[in-house]
């Protein structure tokens, strides 16, 4: 027993080199049970689409592990060689693995599935996409809209224009108007800038961008980002502090009808679009006012992100995995998933107030067929917001450090919403680790191909 | 190797040299001497001191147990009267029991900390039973070294095997398994070799002499004589292991990745990420979930109250 | 039927670790010897076994560790000393030993002697002790992960029932749990808690001081508070160093209830560099970046670390520590 146990570990080996030769080409039906993580059912939209790709994978029994992603336990999962068959990631996820060789190109299963990339938002796909070779199914985008609450602002004398971000000072002198505090704590948020979530999106706002175009160069420290850090923490300072906020913030009921709009308490903020049909369910009634997130100049922006299927290293029916993965976001299975959404709303006398796929021939067609024009107020503007978001989007480009690249400048937020480092310290110090995680991830990649 | 037990282990202090209770009183394993009468002040001043005492420790159980009384509470309550910090709910409601039901395996998670719980703390007690009474009984050359190395292998913190132990476990397919939660229990654990042979070393030797003259053997004195005569130590054995066991979250944070196998404080770990801050701030299935996790230990030391106390009380003294 | 050898239990004069002196005899074992040092290694054969698997071969393979670059999925390379230069540059590295440090040096003089006053106030209650001793050791079955809800809950800045008794007594609570200086002193306060049972061990050591001690202490005139420092202090002092060293050993291993509260999966957001700690940055790296090479090497420091300061400690007590019985 000991003997074995040493022998065993004699000397650490990788376990990800076993042939290479993956066969996403089934022959017959896949069958077995396969195991899917990091994906949950949860409403309509997934459920419908679950269904649907379960039903023609006839002879699979799908297992889901539900929660979001635990990266620490996939990965284990992976080194330890019984890695789910299908793993469901955010997209600025795929390229850590990918570059770890924890998950598969999937190129061959494009083909052999006949996924039709084009029809993918072009941002999304691009997320996934490494020298040429992709590594995900992308599917859902997320966008930014400005929210805020109509009450509040006009009590102020202010309108949703002085909160949509094209004029900072507009922004900070609204934060003020809107805040409260009662005995000397927080009552009313009067702007959130979101931190450290959308620092990219305040960066892009005023021209930069965090990471070159080729993946390659970060360009954190550079003084349009200072200052956009500046400005944003500069809106938590106003309100006692971002712990003050965020200890605030933390307690409310979001998801509720007890959400900080409903009572009254947040100002305004933008938030992803998705929020827009969580207000419109749980509170109907509260006062809202909705816009894109805007440039100075006055156009819409939007920081796309969104989740991508992809097949694990080990994986042991990568053919059906590639098949799941097809069959939850090709169009016919959005526009049922949407049907489905648009008949429960309709039933509760509520607005289908939209999804955003992340494949555009569904949004499309959910769009046209779908999604009212003429919605009751503000649930209009919230739709048009939203759409407007979609067709101003960004991302960041690929990259096979893109998980270490986000914890670096999300860090540098951090310690200066903690009050350890000022905006330009802390981004120079995020600007020194980021680069070298994408110098080492780039070197290895490039070693290797 | 094993869970460390999260009571005070004792330190291998390099004076070793505290007297023994157990020792002093071989027929027994009872518990420690009855309280000392309180200092004799007399008249006035005494009642007052009392008052005062009473007071002071009446204010600390307040402070012990509110927070498990709050906990409960609120996981009566609805999810906007969480933080009302109300004793009594002011809207009481199970519903949070059936939405944490719904929303995680929890009879799952509860049946595999069982299976854990159970093989972990009966393998240690087994084993290391074993191993005490292998110091304690024999006699040889190199006992006393040897037995300083078992002591010394309690000073080494759990982090630094981590890694190995893990790549260990890997090679042989089993992570992903809960097996490294409890195989390694099969063999001992230093805490309670020390323990136990504390234990063991307090017995009267003419059980063993009698024995000897009626033919038994090593395995039978031990397992005929030994263990019943030590029965409290093993029961305090299991339940230590069985509690580090159960509160564990290290190992299956690292060990288990599939929802099914999770444990049940894993389990509470993936609905804090999910429903807690950063997450869905859903504070009314978290703190019901608490409740499930937490419950099953409440009733555990009431059930093995006598030896929790004393046991405890044990460890210290023996350093 | 073997060893029909006299069992070697200890007389109950000699107890504990002071067990009857092993013959010093430097000849060949006798046969009879050999069967029962043989009859002793079967008992004992269990703990070899995992002693060598999974404590020193582990420790070895470490160090070995230590020098590579390795991820699991692809194979080690050998890197030398990168690792540890690589350490002496992590500005993590160093924040997470200065947390552990702090949160250990307020965590375990605090913890001690909240643990001896409320030990003395139970040695106060002659009948009642027995109540008061449950409930104070209660909170010590509560998973970590429930602590750290708990903590979570209780030290909420705007809702928390602990800002909401500051409040009481004009005190306006910090954001315990959230605010960058607040943090560990919430962690400190949580982990006194769970003191029960350290209180149980410091009560069982006061019940074992002899009352003579005190009269006489009485006779010459001595307070409460003379007697204490005096008579109570000296007498317990063993398992005072006990209490210390344990938590000592446990305050450098944090990491569960800092763990619960402030990481995880999808709490990136909430990641908080106040309560990174050196067991805390070590699972990071080992187990969430899969850097099993680097993690090895800190763990290594970190093993100096607690050894260091166990060393000290023992250094110090022998100084300090008076135990029963002994010679001076």
């Amino acid at each position: 027993m000991v003997v074995a146990a040493l022998a065993l570990t004699g000397c650490a080996q990788g376990t990800g080199d076993e042939g290479a030769d993956v066969d996403f080409s089934a022959d017959g039906s896949p069958s077995g049970e396969r195991s899917v993580m990091g994906f949950g059912t949860g409403d309509e939209i997934g459920e419908v689409r679950y269904d649907r790709a379960t039903q023609d994978l006839e002879g699979v029994d799908v297992r889901l592990a539900e929660g979001e992603l635990d990266i620490q336990a996939f990965l284990s999962a992976v080194a330890s060689g019984n890695p789910p068959d299908l793993v469901y990631a955010n997209r600025d996820q795929i390229g850590t693995f990918a570059s770890r060789d924890a998950i598969l190109p999937l190129d061959e299963c494009v083909d052999a599935e006949g996924v039709d990339l084009d029809a993918f938002v072009d941002t999304a796909v691009e997320q996934v996409t490494f020298d040429g070779s992709v590594y995900g199914i992308p599917e859902f985008n997320q966008v930014q809209v400005t929210m805020a609450n109509a009450d509040l602002l006009s009590a102020a004398g202010l309108t949703v224009d002085d909160v949509n971000g094209s004029d900072r000072d507009a922004v900070t002198a609204a934060n003020e108007a809107l805040m409260r505090t009662a005995g000397g704590t927080l009552s009313v948020i009067g702007f959130d800038s979101k931190l450290p979530e959308f620092l990219p999106l305040w960066a892009k706002a005023a021209g930069a961008d965090l990471l070159s175009e080729d993946g390659r160069t970060a360009q954190l420290d550079a003084p349009e980002v200072v200052e956009a850090l500046e400005w944003a923490v500069g809106i938590y300072d106003a309100q006692g502090g971002f712990p003050a906020v965020k200890t605030y913030r933390d307690s409310a009921d979001f998801f509720g009808a007890g959400n900080q709009f409903a009572t009254g308490v947040l100002g305004a903020m933008p938030m992803e679009q998705w929020y827009i049909n969580v207000l419109n369910e749980s509170s109907p009634d509260a006062p809202m006012a909705f816009d894109a997130v805007r440039t100075p100049g006055g156009d819409a922006i939007a920081f796309a992100s969104g989740s991508a299927w992809a097949v694990p290293r080990g994986s042991e029916n990568p053919a059906a995995a590639c098949r799941f993965a097809r069959l939850m976001t090709e169009t016919d299975a959005w526009v049922q998933a949407a049907q489905a959404r648009a008949d429960a709303r309709a039933q509760d006398g509520l607005v289908f107030t939209g999804v955003l796929t992340g494949n555009e021939e569904a949004d499309e067609q959910i769009r046209a067929d779908l999604v009212p024009d003429d919605a009751p107020q503000p649930w209009q503007d919230a739709i048009d917001a939203m759409y407007e978001a979609n067709d101003a989007t960004f991302a960041l480009p690929a990259n096979p450090a893109d998980n270490e690249f986000e914890t670096a400048w999300q860090d540098a937020v951090n310690r200066v919403l903690n009050g350890q480092q000022e905006p330009a310290d802390a981004l120079a110090q995020a600007q020194d680790e980021a680069q070298q995680a994408l110098d080492d991830a780039w070197a290895r990649w490039d070693e290797e191909d | 190797m094993t869970t460390a037990p999260s009571f005070p282990r004792p330190a291998v202090s390099g004076a070793g040299a505290a007297t023994d209770p157990a020792a002093g009183t071989p027929e027994t394993l009872g518990p420690p001497p009855p309280a000392r009468p309180a200092p004799s002040a007399r008249g006035p001043r005494r009642r007052w001191l009392r008052a005062v005492v009473l007071a002071a420790l009446v204010l600390a159980t307040v402070a012990f147990v509110y927070p498990l009384l709050w906990l409960l509470s609120a996981s009566f309550k609805p999810r906007a009267e969480v933080f009302d910090n109300r004793l009594v709910p002011r809207t009481f409601t199970l519903d949070n029991y059936v939405t944490v039901w719904q929303e995680a395996p929890l009879a799952l998670w509860l049946g595999n900390t069982v299976v854990v719980t159970v093989l972990a703390a009966g393998l240690v007690t087994v084993s290391s039973a074993l191993v005490a009474w292998g110091f304690a009984f024999f006699r040889f050359r190199g006992r006393g070294p040897l037995f300083g190395l078992v002591l010394a292998t309690m000073m080494l913190p759990g982090a630094v095997t981590m890694i190995p132990t893990f790549l260990i476990w890997n090679q042989l397919g089993l992570v992903g398994t809960n097996v490294p939660l409890w195989a390694g229990n099969l063999f001992a654990s230093a805490f309670y070799v020390f323990l136990l042979r504390q234990f063991f070393l307090g017995l009267p030797r003419e059980p063993f002499e009698a024995a000897r003259l009626d033919g038994a053997n090593n395995w039978q004195m031990f397992w005929r004589i030994a263990v019943p005569l030590c029965r409290p130590a093993l029961v305090l054995t299991f339940l230590f292991e069985a509690q580090a066991s159960w509160t564990d979250l290290m190992r299956p944070l690292i060990y288990l990745q599939d929802s099914s196998t999770f444990t049940i404080p894993r389990g509470l770990k993936a609905l804090i990420d999910q429903f807690g801050p950063g997450g869905e701030s859903q504070w009314e299935v978290v703190v019901t979930a608490s409740v499930i996790t937490t419950l099953p230990m409440i009733l555990l030391f009431f059930l093995g109250q006598r030896h929790f106390v004393e046991g405890v009380a044990t460890t210290g003294s023996k350093g | 039927m073997t060893t029909p050898v006299a069992p070697a239990l200890p007389t109950p004069a000699t107890g504990g670790s002071r067990e009857a002196p092993v013959r010093r005899r430097r000849a060949r074992p006798s046969p009879s010897e050999r069967r029962e040092r043989n009859a002793a290694l079967r008992f004992i054969s269990p703990w070899i076994v995992g002693f060598v698997v999974f404590t020193a071969w582990p420790i070895l393979y470490s160090a070995y560790l230590s020098l590579t670059d390795y991820d699991v999925i692809n194979d080690p390379t050998f890197v030398g000393l990168d690792n540890y230069r690589e350490m002496a540059q992590d500005p993590k590295v160093a924040l997470s030993l200065w947390n552990t440090l702090v949160y250990t040096v307020v965590q375990v003089p605090l913890y001690t002697v909240v643990a001896l006053a409320l030990a003395l106030l139970l040695n106060q209650a002659a009948r009642s002790a027995g109540f008061f001793r449950t409930a104070f050791f209660i909170p010590k079955m509560t998973p970590p992960v429930a602590v750290g809800v708990l903590l979570l809950l209780l030290f909420n800045g705007q809702y928390g029932i602990v800002n909401e008794v500051l409040s009481w007594v004009g005190i306006q609570g910090p954001s315990w749990t959230t605010d960058q200086d607040w943090i560990k002193p919430g962690l400190v306060l949580i982990s006194l808690w769970t003191v029960g049972s350290a209180v149980i061990i410091l009560l069982a050591a006061l019940r074992n001081v002899p009352n003579d001690l005190y009269d006489a202490a009485r006779v010459d005139g001595a307070g409460f508070w003379r007697r204490t420092r005096a008579v109570t202090v000296p007498m317990i002092s063993g398992a005072l160093f006990f209490v210390v060293v344990i938590n000592t050993i446990a305050g450098f291993q944090m990491f569960t209830e800092a763990y619960s509260a402030y990481f995880g999966a999808g709490n990136s957001t909430y990641r908080n560099d106040a309560a990174l700690f050196c067991v805390i940055y070590l699972f990071q790296e080992g187990f969430q970046e899969l850097h099993m090479g680097y993690a090895s090497a800190l763990a290594w420091l970190l093993f100096v670390v607690i050894m260091l300061v166990t060393v000290v400690q023992l250094v110090v007590s022998r100084r300090l520590v008076y135990y029963e019985g002994e010679q001076r």
